[in-house]
């Protein structure tokens, strides 16, 4: 029998999230017959007497101060509509727990399962079975994770038979079958499902399910990054691999920050006292697309836990989010069928970000948002991670033969089987279905208890290797960590979530919030107990042997015995040709001159790419742990951003850390050399915008590309150029990457949209004292303005201006690195004796946009007057990165400060809110600041309704 | 001597480490216990002259916010929290902290498992993270003692914190005066729109004592402005300018040394 507990807010009192889905249903959907939302909550339990849930009702689940609830009743009787959303049997669903705890803590013996949904009442006269219809599928219920629950379930549990073991008979296959096996499941191509073929005829039998699924995931392009290992012809000419190129640079570097670099969960740097600093950025797209809640945590999770796996355990200390989405207003008849609306997904995708970095006090405080019309069959969704570890620790750490394997965290369940090979798929109209179990829902809670345990762990020197389970779960994880030295497992050891899962199903689980210990057999029970005095289940699975081979057991019997060599090094290596062609977009023959130049700001201002996002940045706990020294937002109303974050991550001290990232997806169609060296320009810049030393500064890739093509794969060949030729003038070496190459859509007639390209670029590093950087907004009235770096205004390919009037243009910006670096210096210098007051690089909307943002946080104007002979459009909008406007005392000498860098004084701050512009002694326009401000701040306010 | 505060932690609490610090650095002496030492016996209230309950989201806010724990304090640490408030030794919530001696019926009424007001969802029904004004009202709040009549910067952090309590019990704690921090507007004045008061509390109430001035439960976190350049525009402030949240740490500490 179960018990239903409903609970409302009493009918008095406002009911904001009812008038938030209300709002949704108004504006979004445009559906006006819903006159009123009001929201419940239904609580089940199992085994249970009514007086026990009415006694829960009171002491947990309701407060009688502003709630009402009905023991095994209907609420909202006089509602239109009433819908009850539940998680799908099997998805996590986070509450349960909490709900089991409290019931036991109260004393209730008996409950054996219980579960939370949540109820909406629809109110208003003509509330049409095609509206309900509509707001199901657009506004509450995800298919992939949620249904409606239209009548009392019979019971909670979920059953399942005991695991059973199947043997493929692979070596009789021919090539089609292999591939009727490949196809939707493993998603490997002939010659990697003949290599399989000739391993298991070899060893004379025939695989287990679990063998064919570890080689399928550890082969997949997630894992193991196929493309970026392929040798490659170009254009007829023989390169090395693009990650080798990479890595090559940054070894070339011999950069002495550097602790450890592309070995690990995270790449590793020199901090101070004894510290080091660590960063990871991830693509979670594939998940995103489908269920964006859902995939941001988990996305966000798994970046967390690759801080948490880096060395011998990292504290995570920051995150940060970049999307890319089609516009918010996209007409819905051009999303693509089977792919959601980018105004759901940027409400949801934001969601997730916030309430999984909010609950584990991980500040997000750098990101950004970007609009291509592109990306509406997928979005990019890209989620970084910062951690701080003593440097002792900082390297890698290696089993010994004999240490156990434990695992730690959550239990495994069914849910994000397949994620590895999923994510290296393209999306078609059936991703849908056929991988809805790649997609779940994180539970924050239980990965922020496990990080406390792991620090414990750490604390007490028990750690010899750690690492998360990610993609491809204890598959990957342990046969990683034991690539050298062989493993074995008893997979029947692993605590599940609920039983029925199949040997394969738990060897390849993608169940979150896990994670991986080696230690010394005899400090096995110490970690188990300090895990359980931070209510974190860990279990020894079994152990590193020495044997060089990845065994595992189920019920005693052998399900996988294969030779670790043939695991990792087995996969024949790729031969790709690329081409590349420069496309040709449609360019002005002279730049196009505005009627009206008020007006053209403010479009400018309120083009997606270069509006606010601080309504974002306000859902994020940006504040959390109490280190920001330069916030994401500040100025006086603390609306104007900051170009970077950065952080004092341990207080008191005088050193921070600095964090920033640049990419440009508008730039990467043109020429995804100069979009990537732009992007990488604008990482660094932003960061030495804030003060940092630029020699100090650590970078991180992420490649998130369509499945390649030859002329996709020379786009991707240019790009990592860029990224080689970019280090190597700079100095900074890449020490982490990624490369995700699934950025793909194939509709049911078969037609492919390729979502535009990204390099997004991460820059990391540290700051020795945070009282010497500085913030974007102006400081006074009176101030010099001066504009310096290197930038040949009339590139104006790709700007916003060029879009608004229009154009994509060729003529991009194409930054020369080394003469970047003088330009970073020379701000660097400026900022850290003191002698700058504020400073804003020039990104997208270009000098006018800085100008405007450094306006808003000082309350201050300013007067412009642009060179004679210059095209004023291309003065005040041209996007070169690598350029910078600083606010500089009136006594300042800008000319000891740049040296050979140029530079001009273009103006000065006034004390009226106004920008007035001039030319050759007349004046071009004045703007004032809150008609700037308001366009600025108008789109996210549509989305986010603020 | 140093006085002894216990943070309290559990799972999901993520604010423990600044109010640990900013303790510290008020001069007292700070440990981390664990809910589940205090259960087992290894730790116990009675060791202790201040305790912290600082912020974060206690198991995941599940329910409600704060109520899991509160419902584990109430059903098994009930007597050492009478004891260590009847002892006359002060009790800091702070945001989540907050929540829990809401949920717990410390604040407003010391009436453990009674509960009288709540802290609901925001107004903008979302989370919401930004620098408030505070007015330091006229109390007998041990934690603001000289402060009062002064405005703070401190920001607040949460999606949960909406003052919300009956007509009667308002009434109440208003006369009692046991209101000790309102959200202020630029003036200086009770907010009551948004974004100075930025969840829709009833009386801009951001925090509230007991009857004696020893129990504080606030939802913004002081433990975020114990130095200087914490402050989202400390690159602007002129002057010497003491960090506005550690006054409050140095009231708890110095009450504290004269028990």
């Amino acid at each position: 029998m179960i018990q239903e507990v409903r609970v409302t807010i009493k009918p008095d009192i406002p009911d904001p999230v009812g008038e938030e889905i209300l709002y949704e249903i108004n504006h979004t959907l445009h559906i006006r017959s819903v006159k009123k939302v009001r929201c419940a909550r239904v609580f089940r339990f199992e085994g249970i007497t009514e007086d026990e849930a009415i006694f829960l009702a009171e002491k947990l689940l309701a407060e009688e101060v502003f709630q009402s609830c009905r023991v095994n009743g209907p609420v909202f009787e006089d509602a239109a509509t009433v819908l009850e959303v539940a998680y799908k049997p099997g998805v996590m669903n986070p509450e349960v727990s909490s709900l089991l705890k409290a019931a036991a803590d109260l004393g209730l013996a008996g409950l054996i399962a219980a579960d939370a949904s949540r109820l909406y009442g629809f109110y208003g006269h003509g509330v049409r079975a095609e509206d309900i219809k509509k707001i199901t599928g657009k506004l509450l219920v995800n298919a992939t994770v949620e249904r409606l629950i239209t009548e009392k379930p019979e019971t909670l549990l979920i059953h399942g038979a005991p695991g059973r073991t199947a043997v493929i008979p692979l070596r009789n296959m021919d090539d089609t079958q292999l591939m009727a096996l490949s196809r939707d499941r493993l998603f490997l191509n002939l010659t990697e499902m003949q290599a399989i073929r000739e391993y298991f005829t070899g060893i004379g039998r025939d695989p287990t399910d679990c063998e064919v699924e570890i080689i399928a995931q550890t082969w997949s392009e997630h894992c193991v990054h196929k493309t970026f290992k392929a040798e490659l012809l170009v254009n007829g000419r023989k390169k090395e691999p693009l990650l080798h190129r990479l890595k090559e640079v940054t070894e070339s570097l011999r950069h002495p920050l550097v602790l450890s670099a592309f070995v690990d969960n995270s790449g590793v740097m020199e901090f101070y006292e004894g510290l080091a600093i660590c960063g990871k950025v991830e693509t979670h797209n594939s998940p995103s697309a489908i269920e964006p809640y859902g995939g941001a945590m988990t996305g966000s999770g798994g970046v967390f836990r690759d801080i948490m796996g880096t060395g011998r355990g990292a504290k995570v200390v920051a995150s940060t989010d970049m999307f890319c989405f089609a516009p918010p207003g996209t007409d819905p008849a051009d999303i693509p069928s089977g792919c959601l609306h980018p105004h759901y997904l940027l409400r949801r995708v934001v969601a997730g970000v916030r309430d999984y970095g909010n609950r584990m006090g991980i500040p997000t405080n750098n990101g950004s948002v970007h609009f291509h019309p592109g990306f509406r069959a997928k979005p990019s969704v890209i989620v970084g991670a910062y951690g701080i570890l003593p440097a002792a620790l900082g390297r890698k750490g290696e089993p010994e033969p004999g240490d156990v394997a434990l695992a730690a965290g959550g239990r495994t369940g069914r849910d994000g089987i397949h994620g590895a090979t999923f994510s290296s798929g393209e999306m078609t109209d059936r991703t849908v279905e056929v991988n809805a179990s790649a997609v779940q829902i994180g539970h924050a809670i239980e990965e922020k208890r496990l990080l406390d345990a792991i620090l414990a762990v750490r604390d007490k020197g028990l750690i010899r290797a750690i690492t998360d389970c990610g993609a491809g779960g204890f598959a990957s994880a342990i046969g990683e960590m034991g690539a050298k030295t062989g493993a074995r497992i008893a997979l029947d050891r692993a605590p599940l979530k609920y039983p029925g899962l199949d040997p394969w199903e738990i060897l390849l689980s993608e169940s979150q919030e896990r994670m991986v210990i080696a230690a010394a057999p005899e400090h096995a029970a110490q970690i188990i107990k300090i895990c359980r005095d931070f209510n974190v289940e860990a279990t020894v699975l079994g152990e590193f042997t020495g044997a060089g081979r990845f065994e595992a057991t189920y019920s005693g019997e052998t399900v996988m015995d294969l030779d670790m060599e043939f695991l990792h090094h087995g996969l024949p290596q790729q031969a790709r040709e690329a081409v590349w062609r420069r496309p040709q977009f449609a360019e002005p023959a002279k730049p196009p001159v505005p009627e009206d130049w008020p007006a053209l700001y403010r479009r400018v201002m309120g083009h997606l790419n270069v509006c606010s996002k601080e309504l974002i940045v306000r859902q994020y706990d940006h504040g959390v742990q109490g280190t920001n020294a330069l916030p994401p937002y500040g100025g006086l109303y603390g609306d104007a951003p900051n170009d970077a974050v950065i952080l004092a991550p341990v207080p008191g001290k005088p050193y921070g850390m600095v964090i920033s990232h640049g990419l440009n997806p508008a730039l990467n169609r043109i020429d995804p050399y100069y979009g990537s060296l732009w992007a990488a320009a604008e990482a660094a810049s932003n960061a030495a915008a804030a003060g940092a030393d630029p020699a100090e500064l650590m970078l991180i890739d992420n490649f998130i590309w369509p499945f390649p093509d030859e002329e996709l794969l020379g786009a991707l060949d240019r790009a990592v150029d860029a990224c080689v030729d970019f280090a190597r003038a700079t100095g900074m070496p890449f020490i982490s990457g990624k490369d995700s190459l699934s950025s793909t859509y194939r509709d049911s007639d078969g037609k492919v949209i390729k979502i535009p390209p990204v390099l997004c670029v991460s820059a990391f590093g540290r700051i020795p004292d945070i009282r010497k950087t500085v913030s974007t907004d102006f400081k006074q009235a009176g101030s010099r303005l001066v504009l310096a770096g290197y930038r040949d205004a009339a590139e104006m390919g790709g700007s916003v201006y060029y879009k608004l009037a229009g154009y994509a243009g060729n003529n991009l910006p194409k930054i020369n690195p080394a003469n970047l670096t003088k330009t970073l210096k020379a701000v660097h210098r400026a900022v850290s004796t003191g002698q700058a007051l504020a400073c804003h690089d020039i990104s997208e909307g270009g000098l006018a946009a800085a100008l405007a943002e450094m306006c808003f946080g000082g309350n201050t104007g300013a007067a412009v007057n642009i060179p004679p002979a210059e095209p004023a459009a291309n003065f005040l909008f041209n996007e070169t990165a690598g350029c910078f406007l600083l606010e500089l005392d009136a006594g300042a000498d800008a000319g000891s400060i740049f040296d050979d860098v140029p530079f001009r004084v273009i103006g000065e701050t006034t004390l009226e809110p106004v920008i007035s512009v001039g030319q050759d002694g007349a004046r071009l326009f004045t703007v004032t600041l809150s008609e700037l401000k308001e366009a600025w701040q108008e789109p996210m306010k549509e989305v986010f309704h603020r | 001597m140093k006085p002894k505060v216990c943070i309290l932690r559990t799972d999901g609490t993520n604010c423990d480490e600044e109010t640990f610090y900013a303790y510290e650095k008020a001069g007292a002496s700070c440990r981390m216990v664990h809910v589940n030492q205090l259960r087992l016996k290894e730790e116990n209230l009675a060791g202790y002259q201040i305790l912290a309950l600082p912020g974060g989201f206690s198991y995941g806010d599940d329910v409600h916010s704060g109520k899991i724990l509160a419902v584990e304090l109430t059903s098994f640490l009930k007597d050492q929290l009478a004891a260590f408030v009847a002892a006359g030794k002060p009790v800091l919530g702070i945001c989540n902290g907050f929540q829990v001696l809401v949920r717990t019926g410390l604040l407003p009424d010391l009436t453990i498992g009674e509960i009288s007001a709540a802290l609901i969802t925001n107004d903008s029904s979302h989370f919401e993270c930004r620098w408030v004004k505070l007015l330091v009202e006229q109390s007998n709040c041990i934690f603001t003692a000289g402060l009062e009549d002064t405005i703070m910067d401190v920001p607040v952090a949460h999606a949960e914190g909406k003052f919300y309590t009956g007509r009667s019990t308002l009434a109440k704690i208003e006369n009692n005066r046991q209101v000790v921090f309102r959200y202020a507007d630029t003036q200086g004045r009770p907010a009551a729109s948004y974004p100075a008061n930025p969840n829709g509390s009833l009386n801009a109430i951001a925090g509230i004592c007991d009857a004696s001035g020893r129990i504080l439960g606030l939802m913004p976190h002081p433990e975020r402005y114990v130095e200087t350049t914490q402050h989202p525009n400390w690159r602007r402030l002129t002057g010497a300018n003491q960090p506005h949240g550690l006054a409050v740490f140095h009231n708890a500490v110095n009450y504290a040394r004269q028990m």
